[in-house]
């Protein structure tokens, strides 16, 4: 793994849309004419289980995996889940783009714990948990501004957007990218979100 | 997906994809399996491919190697695909036609899931290879997905023999550059390939006809061909070495070998794609040129054993785990048991610095996978929970019943095991309450039938639910011979076949056809059939919530003000049943107060937690 290498891991929950975002991003580096390795999961733990995908391009790539520690990037859907993934895959620049929004049922907050940390239940604990350990984090609303937008299912794109700023892939790979990986209805309202998540920094 | 906004010639492709395109271009004739993580996805991309291959689901794997044994007799291509334990199934089939090889070429493509992110056992099946006495080709990325595809099919004519295509979940599920070079050969015209007498169907017996007398000189000549692959093995060109440092020798295959390339690409390497039998040459050429090796490969000592056998001990898995799958830390801790890195500083002790400790993540609890918002697997569940009765249950998203909230299921072993399974408990009367069997209707066809016959025969009594969802929807919404389509043909009333007539003609009396979304209904009917004495069948029909396609009934549900927050829709396991984010929540287990759930906009309508709460505090929204 040399110096250019990006390894960019997406979070989230199985359904959130993790296995598309991973796609997007990685055709998008794929277009600039990069190497590039990623490794998906599909099956069962897509149903509503904790779901990476990993994403790593530069000159030349091995190992589909991300290494511990190694990730220039985390991307998650789910606050829950960035915090989970944090821990095993971010140092110290790592960035960090995050839902604020964490899922999860109501049986599994009701852990006879009652440690923040040991359930699913404070969001804004874990937000500050968060943001005083990473400099470089952003948490974003993307549901309140995939709401605004007029459909709530767009706010990966709005992540996608936030995380685009921080790589060498020009805007218009990624729009051509985005265009050609929704359904063709919803082209516009996708690319508007893109554009809303990367106008957000 | 080929995308169609790049260069036809250069693609990023999952190896799932890259072998479907592999055998496109080897002009594959039939390409049959049953789905399975992590194969799933080959049979209906190569179906998008329109090579001209006649591509479909069968019932079960055992059904799709026959077929594809029978497409080889007449002499094409035949390509059969399944996950590791699937090739169980199939393996009757596969360890005879390894005696009597093939016609057209037969690729076997096996994927295997270390680390079991989707399977109930971590079987390593580069071992059939060797029990079957056939070769086996292990890719290690997407452009040899698709070259050892097309070659394998060469291999398979060249030799008269089946040949195993051996991936695991990080080459199946990993997308990677791949250059496709060559076109898929035109469709031949028929005519003329009936009068190319090498086309013709040819009878004989002494190939095909495996009784004592045939069978004992087929498998003459199946150890007089595993002599020639070793030759082939050494000399083709697909083993191959390559020398750097010769302190330090890496022997490995499969995704290993890009671990490894990464971790310590100082070393030397064997990397071996065509991996039964080992190039038994090549071997003792690096042994004597190289200083330090070690073997590098997931789960079994395969190799290791391999080479052990050619009386050259080498160390593998001293140093690597024989569970689970290998991930590029966990080669590094190897490397450094082994001594690799003696004197030498990791990539990551070189960014030590970096490096940052959050443990706090570690402290989460994990978040299982749970039944879909509206799946009509979950009243039935939530009943069985309450009657509290043994359920021997089976594989598909169902298995999920078997974790909490719902805990409702006591087994999951194997494909089709249920009916099987309740019987045999059954008769042991070990709990007086009626023994339960259950399992999806992708699964009865697979294997569930056969039970349920042996079950009416042999008088057994235990009550049969078969969850009909309409698709086999673990595995992504594949047809089955109970939705009437498949990847070649649209859904037809003609294809389809009738769960309850099935179990009709068994001549099983009591059968119940239930709504899983009226869950009052649902556990009466339970208790019903559990009441009775008799062998009788529970059937559900409502269609799964994913696919073919994602339902709402449109209907909404809130919970209203008077809630005590008691927990029993919580009990559901529903994801859109959620407490608030609010701080006392963390307190719930000893605070006075109890938190109140919320439904949230993920709900599509099924409203059976408003039947469970008997209180009433759950109603629909009307929207005005």
């Amino acid at each position: 793994m040399d110096d250019l290498t990006q390894n960019i891991l997406i979070s989230g929950i199985g359904g959130q849309g993790v296995v598309l975002a991973g796609r997007i991003i990685s055709l998008a580096a794929f277009e600039s004419g990069m190497d590039i390795k990623t490794s998906e999961v599909h099956g069962m733990s897509q149903r509503g289980g904790s779901v990476t995908t990993h994403i790593r391009f530069g000159r030349k790539i091995f190992s589909p995996l991300i290494p511990e520690k190694s990730a220039t990037a985390i991307l998650s859907f789910d606050i829950y889940e960035t915090l989970r993934y944090a821990g095993s895959f971010a140092n110290k620049n790592t960035i960090i783009i995050s839902s604020y929004d964490g899922k999860t049922p109501a049986w599994t907050s009701k852990t006879k714990n009652d440690t923040i940390a040991n359930n699913f239940t404070d969001i804004y604990s874990i937000a500050s948990l968060l943001k005083d350990n990473f400099k470089s984090l952003t948490l974003l609303d993307d549901k309140r501004i995939a709401e605004n937008l007029g459909n709530v299912k767009v706010s990966n794109i709005i992540l996608i957007g936030a995380l685009s700023v921080f790589t060498d892939i020009k805007e218009e790979i990624w729009l051509k990218i985005i265009k050609t990986n929704v359904p063709e209805k919803t082209a516009d309202l996708n690319i508007k979100a893109f554009m809303k998540g990367r106008a957000s920094l | 997906m080929l995308n169609k906004t790049l260069d036809y010639s250069k693609l990023l492709l999952t190896g799932n994809e890259a072998i479907a395109l592999g055998g496109a271009r080897a002009g594959v004739f039939t390409a049959v399996g049953y789905p399975g993580t992590p194969s799933s996805e080959i049979l209906p991309y190569l179906s998008k491919l329109k090579s001209g291959a006649i591509v479909n689901w069968s019932i079960n794997e055992k059904t799709a190697l026959e077929i594809a044994i029978g497409t080889s007799i007449g002499c094409k291509r035949a390509m059969f695909t399944t996950k590791h334990v699937g090739l169980n199934v199939a393996s009757d089939p596969l360890m005879t036609l390894a005696l009597t090889g093939v016609r057209g070429g037969l690729v076997v493509v096996t994927a295997d899931d270390p680390g079991m992110h989707s399977s109930q056992n971590e079987q390593d099946n580069r071992l059939y290879s060797k029990f079957a006495k056939i070769p086996m080709f292990e890719p290690s990325d997407s452009q040899e997905c698709l070259d050892f595809t097309s070659k394998a099919f060469d291999v398979s004519e060249e030799f008269d023999t089946p040949v195993i295509l051996r991936t695991t979940t990080r080459i199946s599920h990993s997308r990677s550059v791949v250059v496709f070079s060559g076109k898929f050969p035109p469709k031949k015209d028929e005519k003329e390939e009936l009068e190319n007498t090498k086309n013709t169907y040819k009878k004989d017996i002494e190939k095909f006809v495996m009784v004592p007398v045939y069978a004992r000189k087929r498998h003459k000549a199946a150890l007089e061909r595993l002599k020639r692959l070793i030759d082939f093995s050494n000399g083709s060109g697909l083993n191959s070495i390559e020398y750097n440092d010769k302190e330090f020798g890496i022997i490995t295959s499969g995704i290993s070998y890009q671990y490894a390339k990464e971790i310590a690409p100082f070393s030397s390497f064997l990397k071996l794609s065509f991996s039964y039998p080992l190039p038994d040459l090549l071997i003792k050429d690096f042994v004597k040129n190289v200083k330090n090796i070690v073997i590098i490969e997931e789960l079994e000592p395969f190799i290791q054993n391999e080479i052990a056998s050619l009386g050259i001990k080498l160390k593998g898995k001293e140093y690597f785990p024989r569970n689970g799958e290998l991930n590029p830390d966990i080669v590094l801790s190897g490397f450094k048991k082994a001594g690799f890195f003696k004197g030498k500083k990791t990539d990551k002790e070189k960014d030590a610095d970096k490096e940052f400790d959050i443990s706090l993540g570690n402290n989460l609890p994990p978040r299982f996978p749970a039944l879909c918002s509206g799946c009509p697997h979950t009243s039935v569940f939530y009943a069985l929970k309450k009657l509290k009765v043994p359920v021997m249950g089976d594989i598909g998203c169902y298995t999920l019943g078997a974790l909490p909230p719902l805990s409702a299921m006591d087994s999951c072993i194997s494909m089709g095991l249920a009916f099987g399974a309740a019987q045999g408990l059954s008769l042991t009367k070990s709990s007086h309450k009626k023994t339960v069997g259950i399992m999806g209707d992708s699964t009865f066809f697979h294997s569930g039938i056969t039970s349920l016959i042996d079950a009416k025969y042999n008088n057994a009594k235990f009550t049969a639910i078969i969850l009909d969802n309409s698709t086999t929807a673990m595995t992504g919404g594949q047809d089955h011979p109970g939705t009437g389509g498949n990847l070649s043909f649209n859904q037809s009333i003609s294809n389809k076949i009738d769960i309850k007539k099935i179990i009709e003609g068994i001549g099983i009396e009591e059968i119940f056809v239930i709504d899983p979304y009226n869950y009052n209904e649902t556990f009466k009917t339970l208790k019903k059939a559990l009441d009775s004495n008799n062998l009788n069948a529970v059937i559900t029909n409502r269609p799964c919530v994913l696919y073919p396609k994602k339902i709402d009934t449109g209907k909404k549900f809130k919970i209203t003000d008077g809630c005590t927050g008691c927990d029993l829709c919580m009990q559901t396991g529903c994801p859109s049943i959620r407490l608030s984010y609010g701080k006392t929540g963390g307190k719930s287990a000893n605070a006075e107060i109890k938190p109140i759930p919320f439904i949230d906009s993920s709900c599509i309508g099924c409203s059976v937690c408003k039947d469970i709460c008997v209180f009433n505090f759950i109603e629909e929204i009307k929207l005005s």
